[in-house]
């Protein structure tokens, strides 16, 4: 039996360490690597699964191609004929328009792994294209984030254990970062109160000391109400004078903020916001951690950015260990990432990439003219199990000439491409891993060969654009001879090694790696934050009664993971959750069929009731097939702004289905 | 000296991850409907995680008529599957649902409290696979804690096989829900 190490690369907080155990080439069993200190040998469910996850009777062993596109009728094809069919589209539409402005690529975190970055620097080697940008899932955070403190940065997440408060606003860590929890409960331990604000009462907030239940995408308002508590026990000398926009903010909560409106808007009574003032005011360090959560609406950056202000005016932004804002870090961004900044190969012409928000990608695409998008790449992700706007994707797919998925199992969109070539697992290939939670440094080794005809993104890029050379010399500049190592290696600059105290890739063979400095947030660069538009009587236009809420299935990562019988030994059902108010209205029993639908379409599911539901939410959990994302459609304010989708501010209607 | 090595289930602490269920089929292999261990919501405020308890006294044992079943010098119980004729009659006895009948096999299987690891000085993968030290293990002959207690809301009755098995219950937490 060998061992080799291996890093859980989904989108995810945790990015944990795993050793994987190979017997003849077969991976046989897996196990937390008990030298990453975050995860510390210990994986999740989904992680002990990885067995079924890579040897499943569902997953593609062989390039296919399908005609028509939609029918199911697959042919299996072999990886040069692919190629050929790939190179020739992508050369004719060269010739038709004469650049690559009409090739695009819909790519995201599938697979978090530096060298999946593969797939933009093999678009960039091909020179100015049509080229997503932004975060769907925690640009508008990140935004708030550097806005507050000039730079993206989180704290350890092991120092959470020394903090005498934590207070998570709409996280959920029991479910979406499990190995936190044991750093909480540290906390706890040593006497530290655990607070959890969300307007689920979560498997988070079963374990909190205190739970407060406020109505959706009003945290801002109740850091807020909370900030003006907190402000009267102050003594005048305790006010941080020194700060940024203190007198504004001052002013601002002394003059603006009106306690009733306050709790209305939230629907937390005052005695519970005294509550979260006093305990703000006398438990230091306080951990703030804003959760994905609170940013995923339209004023997600103002809630993340109040918090930001509550967690200074409680005296939280120094470096004391923790305390803190903790969201999410941009260590990622230390790296050269040379294959996603990989430079654009030069067209006499056109000077750039055109650049289309991530977040609205679908819709956006389909405006471009001159030329139009025709090639559509899909990799590392099913944009029709987790985008929004399905229309928009189901009208871009008609209007494109190939779409090619690059996939592991046959997902939404792969079911709609032309040609699907097969993933290989993060066992089967190299790779360099940095999370965005704690700040590891991870390799990732090849440990078993791959499944069937399974090949890597970067395996894919490199052969991809060799044949578009071999075809059309000069195509694409990507240099194809280097291996996997090579790319790893240039990773690891001389400045990388000094931060992660490494001397080579082979430090890391022996185990994950610290940084040796972490980025802190100074209270220089910090600014205290005043909404741009303060008007808390202003009642936003539901066009249709629930709000409904989209979060993570704790046996899934959005769509991944849906095929594994231990798991999920049953078929996937898409279950709406609803209050007991919703119920008794529509006559709508546990677990009879319903419909759940708005303007942009319907889908059926499994009714249940949560009797801690507010009244006017739905709550649907993550699926792979029958995704409630169909009825999710939201505009960005402003789509030159890495702002990431408002899942959170779509609305519906429920009945029952016919027949019961 | 004889022990009798067994869980202790912090319910404060479980968050019903289910990492512990998939970590013993990970060690174990066990397929379909075969289950060693679950992760159950046992109350509103509790999940529980539960496998074969290694009881004091095990009705598996009693009831079968093959004798398939042994007690080890530490208590844990074992079935030999070779010797299983498919009665399911400890299946139906026991208050915990640990024997699992194989519908392949035709033959009952059970948690063996990972024995071959233990023998090597690991602990079971469960208790491993714990994030939270939610699950442990522990000699009940000499466990000895004012806190623990013998059940907790929703755990089938103990009084009939006397499950090898301590608990830390739930404790008081505060709550605000919203006033429609």
């Amino acid at each position: 039996m060998e061992t080799f190490r291996n890093v859980c690369p989904r989108n995810c907080y945790g990015t944990c360490g795993i050793i994987s155990h190979v017997e003849n080439g077969m991976l046989t069993k897996v196990t937390g690597d008990p030298k990453h200190g975050f995860s510390r040998g210990r994986l999740c469910a989904k992680g002990y699964a990885y067995t079924q996850f890579v040897y499943n009777s569902y997953r593609l062993k062989y390039p296919i191609i399908q005609s028509p596109r939609g029918s199911g009728n697959w042919k299996r094809i072999s990886w040069d004929d692919a190629y050929n069919i790939i190179a020739e589209k992508i050369l004719e539409l060269n010739d038709r328009y004469g650049s690559n402005l009409a090739l695009s690529y819909s790519k995201f975190s599938g697979n978090i792994g530096l060298l999946h970055f593969a797939t933009e620097g093999m678009f960039n080697s091909f020179g100015p294209h049509t080229k997503p940008f932004g975060n769907l899932c925690m640009g508008t955070g990140e935004m708030a984030i550097k806005t507050s403190f000039g730079k993206m940065a989180s704290p350890v997440p092991e120092d959470m254990a020394e903090a005498k408060l934590i207070v998570i606003w709409g996280a959920n860590p029991a479910v979406t970062n499990i190995h936190q929890m044991k750093f909480i409960y540290a906390a706890r331990k040593k006497g530290a109160k655990i607070v959890v604000i969300d307007p689920v009462f979560t498997e988070t907030a079963l374990k909190a000391d205190l739970y407060i239940q406020i109505k959706p995408g009003s945290d801002a308002y109740l850091s807020f109400g909370i900030a003006k508590l907190l402000l009267e026990k102050k003594t005048p000398e305790h006010h941080p004078e020194h700060l940024n926009g203190w007198e504004e903010y001052k002013n601002f909560l002394q003059n603006n903020v009106d306690m009733d409106q306050i709790c209305q808007k939230t629907g937390v009574k005052y005695e519970y916001i005294e509550k979260l003032a006093e305990l703000y005011h006398n438990c230091k360090p306080a951990a703030t951690w804003s959760g994905f959560g609170i940013q995923r609406n339209k004023y997600g950056g103002e809630s993340v950015e109040a918090l930001n202000s509550l967690a200074a005016l409680s005296g939280n932004i120094n470096v004391v260990k923790g305390g803190g804002v903790y969201f999410a870090h941009g260590d990622i961004y230390d790296f050269p990432l040379n294959l996603a900044n990989f430079p654009e190969k030069k067209h006499p012409s056109i000077s750039q990439s055109r650049l289309i928000n991530i977040s609205n990608f679908a819709a956006a695409i389909r405006e471009l003219k001159e030329p139009p998008v025709k090639f559509l790449w899909i990799a590392s992700r099913s944009p029709l199990s987790q985008d929004q706007n399905f229309k928009a994707w189901e009208e871009l797919f008609q209007e494109m000439e190939l779409i090619v998925t690059v996939d592991l199992y046959m997902t939404n969109a792969a079911k709609m491409s032309d040609i699907i070539l097969p993933a290989a697992s993060h066992f089967e290939e190299e790779d360099l891993n940095v999370g965005y939670w704690h700040h590891w440094l991870a390799i990732n080794e090849k440990a078993i060969p791959p499944y069937f005809e399974a090949k890597s993104d970067l395996q894919i890029a490199r052969e991809l654009t060799k044949r578009l050379n071999e075809l059309s010399p000069g195509f694409s500049d990507f240099p194809y001879d280097l291996e996997p190592i090579d790319w790893i290696k240039k990773e690891l600059t001389p400045e990388i090694k000094k931060i992660y105290g490494i001397s080579s890739y082979k430090d890391l063979l022996d185990g994950p790696r610290h940084r040796k400095q972490i980025e802190t947030v100074c209270e220089e660069a910090f600014s205290f934050h005043i909404p741009k538009k303060w008007n808390p009587d202003a009642q936003d236009k539901k066009p249709y009664p629930y709000r409904l809420l989209s979060p993570q299935s704790l046996l899934k990562i959005h769509s991944q993971f849906s095929n594994i019988s231990w798991l999920h030994p049953e078929l996937e059902e898409t279950v709406a959750e609803i209050s007991k108010k919703t119920a008794e209205e529509k006559d709508i029993k546990d677990g009879m069929k319903v419909r759940i639908f708005n303007g942009h379409g319907t889908v059926t599911a499994t009714a249940k009731i949560n009797a801690f539901l507010p009244e006017d939410v739905i709550l649907v959990r993550q699926t792979a097939k029958n995704t409630i994302n169909r009825l999710i459609t939201t505009r960005l304010h402003d789509e030159n702004n890495p702002e990431s989708t408002y899942f959170y501010d779509s609305f519906v209607d429920i009945s029952k289905k016919e027949g019961h | 000296m004889i022990k009798q090595m067994g869980f202790i289930f912090n319910a404060d602490a479980c968050i019903g991850c289910m990492a512990c269920e998939v970590a013993c089929r990970n060690e174990n292999k066990t397929f379909a409907n075969v289950k060693w261990r679950r992760v159950t919501k046992i109350s509103q405020d509790s999940f529980l995680s539960n496998s074969c308890n290694h009881c004091s006294s095990p009705e598996c044992f009693r009831v079968c008529p093959e004798s398939a079943f042994t007690k080890r010098y530490d208590g844990i119980v074992l079935i030999d599957s070779s010797l299983c004729n498919g009665c399911k009659l400890c299946v139906q006895a026991c208050p915990y649902d640990a024997p699992q009948f194989d519908y392949e096999t035709n033959k009952v299987t059970k948690c063996q409290m990972c024995y071959p690891r233990q023998d090597q000085g690991l602990l079971p993968a469960c208790v491993e696979a714990c994030s939270t030290a939610a699950l442990g293990l522990t000699d009940l002959e000499v466990f000895m804690d004012p806190k623990a207690v013998p059940a907790i809301e929703g755990f089938p009755d103990i009084r009939i096989t006397q499950p090898s098995i301590a608990f830390y219950p739930v404790r008081k937490k505060e709550r605000y829900f919203l006033e429609n």
